[in-house]
């Protein structure tokens, strides 16, 4: 994973994160969950990082799951990360 | 010297015991292996801490039938569910001088709420009375329902008699008043589906039949309801701002939440799936049809609920002629190491609707690892005691 252009993908709470991890084992896309780098935000919460390669089915798999995006970035450093524009992120239904 | 006979438990009602070995495992483990800050630090602890809290809200969220388990928030018990639910309507969906309708058979932590609710903003009640028969007359709903009617709160099974109410003829007639259900007393037992049953909140403990330890607890909340939050405060999430997060589970779950206690409640909520929801109701209704067959024969004892032949929990009132409940309860425990409730269970209202308001009633309620011969020894404890 860290030879190939990782995202990083921002929930609501740790609650849609493990939901997410558990999407991600369910559909055996490679995955990590990380602290939220402080470069994106000073929440003390948890992010989930994948590869880039799994972008649109990622997005997808949210979407129809209703797990809602806070923030979606592409890692493109150690500690860089470039956010990928809301018109690129699949709308997801409200809470 | 005769030995002492092991003690006989007959008091689920008030909390289960015993508990599976995987419930205390699950606490165990938790407590010795991990510390104890989910959702707040990014370590490794933290985050097993974390997806034991999630693992118990899917597995909550499954056996009632929620598509979405962050509806499920985590409390330290019913009570606090239910008054997060009657408070937190209040300003919200409750006005003053609105009227709520509830059930002449509930325990205090509704009773106490809507008393208060009567007395400081004007709320009107009205209750659904018990028939003869111990059954809670659903069928007049539609007759107290009014325009302002905008709460029906029930209780699914009754703490004091064991009679079930037909919460689902509740959800079909409710119209658009929200339906708070108290579970402390089914959840485990009788199956619930919110989507079926048209809930829109239900309050559930889980120190009785989900098996769980004490302090742990927590209510649904459908989609498109919002509540007045009892608390706010930390939550691990949206730390940048002041602001509590107005999404579940989070809106409600300020604080470090009662991680032992939900790691418990997880395994005891998979134990009664595993053994089976049906298994178990059986397994409870017929050691109450035995017990209720065997006092059913002795004539000094009085039994108050619904009959044998009713679908019914594993909860019996009973008195016995010429005995005070107290009386009965202590040479239960005393002299047949069999452990009982006698008095009023926290429901004055109950024991008011079957007509043993204020002495009470003593209580049997068995549980899952009660068994036969348990049921055999409460029955020749009370021939003993009634001819005493």
């Amino acid at each position: 994973m860290k030879q190939t252009l990782t995202c990083v993908v921002i929930l609501f709470s740790i609650h849609f994160v493990l939901k997410t991890e558990k999407l991600f084992k369910r559909e055996g896309i490679g995955h990590d969950v990380i602290p939220v780098p402080r470069e994106i935000s000073s929440d003390c919460g948890m992010a989930v990082e994948f590869s880039c390669r799994e972008k649109e089915r990622v997005l997808d798999l949210l979407s129809s799951a209703d797990i809602r995006i806070a923030g979606l970035y592409i890692r493109d450093g150690k500690n860089s990360f470039q956010p990928i524009s809301p018109e690129n992120i699949a709308q997801n239904a409200v809470n | 010297m005769s030995p002492t006979p092991a003690s006989i438990y007959c008091d689920n009602a008030a909390t289960s015991f015993p508990k599976p070995r995987e419930v205390i495992d699950a606490v165990s483990s938790v407590l010795s292996r991990v510390s104890l800050s989910p959702g707040r630090s990014a370590h490794q602890f933290s985050l097993e801490c974390s997806r034991i809290i999630f693992d118990t809200r899917e597995a909550l969220a499954e056996l009632f039938n929620c598509h979405d388990s962050s509806r499920i928030a985590f409390t330290c018990n019913v009570t606090e569910a239910l008054n997060v639910g009657i408070f937190g309507l209040l300003g919200v969906k409750l006005q003053p001088g609105d009227h709520v309708i509830t059930t002449a058979l509930e325990h205090n932590s509704v009773m106490r709420p809507l008393r208060y609710l009567g007395k400081t903003a004007d709320i009107r009640l009205s209750i659904l009375p018990v028939a003869d028969d111990g059954e809670v007359m659903v069928s007049e709903l539609p007759r107290l329902m009014q325009d302002n009617t905008r709460l029906i709160v029930a209780n699914h099974v009754s703490n004091v008699t064991g009679a079930v109410v037909d919460v689902e003829a509740i959800g079909r007639d409710k119209g658009d008043a929200v339906f708070l259900v108290d579970a402390a007393q089914s959840a485990g037992v009788f199956p619930i589906d919110v989507v079926k049953m048209n809930i829109d909140m239900l309050a559930f403990t889980g120190h009785k039949s989900l098996l769980g330890p004490s302090g742990s607890g927590g209510f649904y909340l459908r989609q498109g309801l919002s509540l007045r939050p009892l608390k706010m405060g930390g939550t691990g999430s949206n730390s940048e701002t002041e602001i509590q997060p107005d999404f579940m589970p989070d809106l409600y779950e300020a604080g470090t939440p009662n991680t032992l206690g939900i790691a418990g409640l997880g395994a005891g909520v998979r134990f009664v799936g595993s053994t089976g929801l049906t298994n178990i109701r059986e397994h409870e209704q017929k050691l109450c049809r035995l017990f209720l067959d065997g006092v059913g024969q002795m004539k000094e004892i009085t039994v108050f609920g619904p009959a044998a032949d009713k679908e019914r929990a594993a909860v019996v009132s009973l008195r016995v002629k010429g005995k005070s409940e107290s009386e009965v309860a202590q040479s239960l425990d005393r002299d047949f190491n069999i452990m009982v409730r006698a008095g009023l269970h926290c429901a004055p209202a109950a024991h008011r609707a079957i007509g043993t308001f204020a002495d009470g009633t003593v209580r049997f309620s068995f549980g899952l690892f009660n068994t036969e011969a348990d049921v055999a020894a409460c029955l020749k404890a009370l021939e003993i005691i009634s001819k005493k």
